[in-house]
């Protein structure tokens, strides 16, 4: 009888060729979404936390290699399994048939997500470093593989992206074989005892090094210029499975490796500046600054994708901010934002690829006025960007007030006001996400446009319930974000079903977001006790200023939104990253060019006979010292 | 107990009759004499692995140690030995034109030597077979006829030729200081051999040797050579006979230099080849010239290994030798149709599907995407530089992690511009069934090994153990006589 675990590998590994076969024809996919589904509840019946390790385990060159679900790992399995899903749904119906109908490839798109799936899945199931490694190098791999399928501006991106995640990787190698010479073991139970004694110099180069490799995935600065073109320019369902998971892959392994093996008391050792400021303030401190400052470069965005694949970036900042805080109420926020973050930003991609797929474009500039169009996906995209700027009563409202008051409990104040610099971004970004899409003059070519099918439209409300009903029922996730604390030896955080309770004030979103829709009922209820008169007007009626306009006259421009504010904060755009990143690239060119120089010279031999006094003279040095 | 050395005599045997096959009666046995001979020492290799135990030391000739030619078997030599002729049977030169005879001569003079290489037991035998080797070589390299061929191997000669006079320099000064050229004798003097002449004679053979292994600074040739040759011949080169240079000096190193300031030697070497190879195929523009700095980059990281001490090191340096052999010569074969620029070959996935995937497979074990044993040797080698934490050994591994991330980036790009649409303009050649053949059987090979990495790494485990077991060396040749000198 195999384990739950076990049967979940299966399944997932067998669904990749089954995956490659269905795709291509609707029922097929129909399978294979109840495939997914069949994966989320064999991952539900180990929600107890103490599933059993996997019988797959075998020992390589001397190291034992195993997987085992933990409560953390659960966490971030249910949430990848059900973005996989929530995807494979999307494109079971006719965005699928219009996608093969353009030459993309179908086969792929669905195995690549099931490739992703397993291979996350090992990553979270990781017992040791060496399955670890396994899974965290066939999860970017994978991944190359859902941003290669769109071809065209996405084989750039994709290409920045396999460097950096293999660079990323080596430095996660590089941390690993350290970790085993000083450790003499893989095994993370080993590390984790011998972690005390270890001197601070191997704790230094083992904690930066694979923070930094965990980093460049997760997307934090400076190694987040490849993301946000990488997620967006992948086709519809990939792009909202990679926008809202992927990335976090990384958050998870910083806390597996921060918190759980190294664990606060010992990287508090790591001091910089002692007694000031140590790694954790730093790692707070790039956490903010990626909160900020990716949330900006989105404002500027006008291409509906990149602007959300910016705020991906921008988010995965809150949540590493949230983990680093190590308290009950901060790293509970920044756990439950994964998965917040998650909901929301599947939404509001999938809500942008159905207004591409009816018509044609993302292009914030070329868009408007779709609200009656496409009522179903406006909704979807109103409830996703309430999610996304944090206000009540969804459910990035709970995690971001977790993480405010954290940073105000912990003493942060200056972290307190970088964060809600980046709050407002956030909200003018996605205000204009939203009103430039959906509101202001219909274009007269999108006249014709239909609302989305109900493929599309039934994942999306779903996720808008799973994101409304955690919103106002947060401690329906709080409980396994609780599980999560502990399995990574943090304080779980005393939750209630509304919200968390706390000495210094509690947040209870039953009562919040019941005043807050008893003052919409009283604001309804007046309107309709005044006769409740509205007047059905045809959306291309234009009239201004006394004289009527045909359809066709723009008068209401949505390009160069925000222009006042841009105007003023254009100077501090300065795309100093990206500048680094093209001098670091001509750099290496150059010696490249030096390097092939030695290979074109006229006389080789001259090289070979100087090396080789050199090397003499060397050992006749060695020799006599 | 002579059986062994039938495997290097049979090919060169047949290289001389070869010839003889141009005309007459024996012209249709010519093309697969070269196969059934090669066959055939596959087979008395196979035989003496399965026959095998303990290593032993065979006499040519009845001279006793430590005078005359001796051949010394153990795990090390049998595996480098039986690599040879599998090797050149996947990349038997079979075409049928006129040049043939003299191109599949060449092949087996090759291969006899390199065999010899694997198993010889004193300097004098190692430089006669490495410089009939060399001479195989020259003749392969120019085979074609075509200018660009010429000039390659002019480059080639040259360096070459240098390597050797400074080799066989080195090797004098060995025998000047302790009157023996027998490595188990040496072995026995290796103390007086650690002074400054004799560390400056090892860096004579490291740079004589290092000709053939692609080492710095006499890897000029490389480039240019993959680039202008045949591509079996390249991946027979690039594969093959770099590997068994390599461990003639690995042998020199264990048994006569077995010192700190020679394995550091071999340290910088590799650190200098890791860069100079990978950063130049970072802007290479054509697939022959990509796999070659690839491969110096590669044997960079070979060089690396071997220099860790003891037991780590030769399981390490074996391993990366391993996969290399099976990975480049692969490469090179899928390189034999598409070899020209990387533009021209878009879309060269739609024209040869299983190419553009074997290809896939090989660059994906090259970057050591687990559980390719790719990642196996790269774990080893730089597991190995972790557990010592020298500056320099840190040096190296940074140097081979950067190394990598660079080979990712080309590779890559080359991968997408095969897998990208096709440009109608352009017709981009399918890959040749029996290169196709080739590739495939090396990717068996790969993926066998990926599986069955625990078994391989306990036959490893008591190579590496018997390999740097220089008692047992001087033992088993000597027999139980003292070192006098």
């Amino acid at each position: 009888m195999i384990g739950a675990l076990d049967s979940l590998f299966l399944l997932a590994l067998v669904a990749i060729p089954l995956s490659l076969l269905l795709a291509t024809s609707r029922w097929g996919r129909w399978l294979l979404v109840a495939g997914y589904v069949i994966q989320f509840g064999l991952l539900v019946t180990m929600v107890s936390g103490s599933s059993p390790p996997s019988a797959v385990s075998f020992s390589l060159l001397g190291n034992d290699v195993g997987w085992q679900l933990d409560p953390l790992g659960w966490l971030f399995a249910m949430i990848t399994v059900g973005a996989a899903g929530f995807a494979a749904a999307y494109a079971s119906g006719e965005w699928g048939e219009t996608h093969a109908a353009h030459g993309g490839s179908l086969r792929w798109l669905y195995g690549g997500l099931q490739i992703n799936v397993l291979a996350m899945l090992l990553l979270l199931s990781s017992a040791d470093f060496i399955s670890l490694f396994i899974g965290w190098e066939l999860t970017s791999w994978s991944g190359l593989i859902l941003m290669l399928l769109a071809g065209g501006e996405a084989i750039r991106a994709a290409l920045r992206y396999i460097v950096y995640a293999i660079a990323g990787g080596m430095a996660v190698f590089a941390a690993m074989l350290v970790t085993s010479a000083a450790v003499g073991s893989l095994q993370f139970d080993a590390v984790q005892a011998a972690v005390p004694s270890m001197s601070n110099g191997q704790l230094w180069a083992i904690a930066l090094l694979f923070i930094a490799g965990f980093s460049v995935k997760m997307g934090t600065m400076p190694f987040h210029l490849w993301q946000a073109p990488a997620y967006a320019f992948s086709p519809g369902p990939a792009s909202a499975f990679l926008g809202s998971i992927s990335a976090r892959m990384g958050m998870f392994a910083i806390a597996l490796v921060a918190f759980r093996l190294i664990g606060v008391t010992q990287l508090d050792r790591l001091a910089i500046v002692p007694d000031w400021f140590d790694l954790r303030d730093l790692l707070a401190w790039i956490a903010v600054f990626t909160a900020i400052l990716p949330t900006f470069v989105a404002m500027r965005q006008n291409d509906a994708r990149l602007l959300l694949g910016w705020h991906g970036v921008g988010q995965g900042g809150y949540m590493l901010l949230g983990l680093v805080m190590a308290d009950s109420l901060g790293s509970a926020g920044g756990l439950l934002h994964v998965f917040n973050h998650a909901s929301y930003q599947a939404i509001l991609l999938m809500a942008v690829f159905a207004v591409i797929h009816r018509t044609g474009t993302s292009d914030l500039n070329r868009l408007g006025g779709l609200v009656a169009r496409m009522p179903l996906s406006f909704l979807a995209m109103l409830i996703g960007i309430i999610g996304l700027a944090g206000l009540p009563p969804m459910n990035g409202f709970v995690s971001k007030w977790m993480i405010y008051r954290a940073l105000i409990i912990d003493g942060h104040p200056l972290l307190f006001v970088a964060t809600v610099v980046s709050t407002l971004g956030t909200v003018l970004s996605v205000y204009k996400l939203l009103h430039n899409t959906f509101l202001g003059q219909l274009r007269l070519e999108h006249e014709t446009v239909r609302e989305a099918p109900w493929s599309m439209t039934v994942p999306m409300l779903l996720l808008c319930v799973v994101v409304f009903v955690t919103g106002v029922a947060p401690g329906l996730v709080l409980q396994y974000v609780a599980a999560a604390q502990q399995a990574i030896g943090l304080e779980p955080v005393a939750f209630i079903l509304g919200g968390v309770e706390a000495g210094s004030g509690s947040l209870d979103m039953l009562w919040i977001s019941a005043i807050l829709f008893a003052g919409f009922g009283v604001g309804a209820v007046l309107f309709y006790l005044m006769g409740g008169r509205s007047r059905r007007v045809h959306q291309l009626d234009n009239y201004a200023g006394g004289h009527f306009l045909t359809a066709d006259v723009q008068y209401q421009y949505s390009d160069n939104f925000y222009a006042g504010l841009m105007h003023r904060i254009k100077p501090w755009y300065r795309d100093t990253f990206a500048w680094t990143e093209s001098a670091l690239v001509s750099v290496l060119g150059i010696v490249s060019s030096a390097a092939r120089g030695f290979f074109s010279q006229a006389n080789p031999a001259s090289w070979a006979l100087v090396g080789t006094t050199v090397l003499m003279t060397w050992m006749m040095w060695h020799a006599l010292a | 107990m002579t059986d062994v050395s039938l495997a290097v005599v049979l090919p060169l045997l047949g290289a001389f009759v070869l010839p003889l096959t141009r005309h007459g009666i024996l012209r249709s046995l010519g093309p697969v004499i070269g196969p059934i001979l090669l066959a055939a020492c596959a087979l008395i290799l196979f035989a003496a692995w399965s026959a095998y135990d303990v290593p032993y030391a065979v006499a040519l000739g009845s001279f006793a140690p430590p005078m005359g030619i001796t051949f010394y078997i153990d795990d090390l030599a049998l595996l480098f030995a039986l690599a040879v002729p599998l090797t050149t049977l996947v990349l038997w030169p079979g075409e049928s034109d006129p040049a043939a005879t003299g191109r599949q001569s060449l092949t087996l003079l090759l291969a006899g030597s390199l065999t010899g290489l694997a198993l010889s037991g004193d300097l004098f035998n190692v430089y006669v077979f490495y410089e009939l080797a060399a001479v195989a070589s020259y003749g392969l390299v120019v085979g074609d006829g075509r200018s660009p061929a010429y000039v390659a191997a002019f480059r080639y000669l040259m360096i070459s030729a240098l390597g050797s006079v400074v080799g066989l320099i080195g090797i004098a000064i060995i025998y000047f200081k302790t009157g023996t050229l027998n490595l188990a004798d040496l072995s026995t003097l290796s103390g007086e051999l650690a002074d400054p002449q004799g560390l400056a004679a090892f860096a004579m053979l490291v740079i004589g040797f290092g000709v053939k292994a692609e080492a710095f600074p006499v890897n000029g040739w490389v480039p240019e050579v993959y680039g202008a040759v045949g591509k079996r011949v390249a991946a027979l080169l690039a594969g093959l006979a770099s590997k068994l240079a390599v461990l003639v000096i690995v042998r020199i190193l264990i048994l006569v230099f077995p010192h700190d300031e020679t394995r550091q030697l071999l340290l910088v070497l590799g650190i200098l080849g890791v860069a100079v190879g990978e950063l130049a195929a970072w802007q290479a523009r054509d697939i022959p010239r990509m796999l070659a700095w690839s491969s110096i980059g590669q044997l960079g990281v070979v060089f690396v290994a071997f220099s860790l001490p003891g037991k780590a090191g030769v399981i390490a340096g074996v391993t990366v030798a391993m996969h290399h052999l099976v990975v480049k010569s692969a490469l090179f074969l899928l390189a034999d149709r598409w070899d020209r620029a990387i533009e021209s070959l878009k879309g060269a996935a739609s024209t040869s599907r299983i190419g553009a995937a074997l290809f896939v497979l090989f660059s994906l074990s090259l970057l050591g995407l687990p559980p390719l044993p790719g990642f196996w040797s790269k774990f080893l080698v730089l597991g190995g530089l972790a557990a010592s934490a020298s500056p320099l050994q840190l040096l190296a591994m940074g140097t081979i992690l950067a190394g990598t991330v660079i080979e990712g980036a080309y590779l890559l790009r080359v991968v997408v511009t095969f897998y990208a649409r096709p440009d109608a303009a352009v017709r981009v050649p399918g890959q040749r069934a029996g290169n196709l053949l080739g590739a495939g059987l090396f990717a068996l090979v790969l993926l066998t090994a990926a599986v069955m990495i625990n078994p391989l790494w306990q036959g490893l485990e008591v190579l590496a153990e018997r390999a740097v077991d220089t008692n047992g060396y001087q033992h088993t040749v000597l027999g139980d006589r003292e070192a006098g000198r």
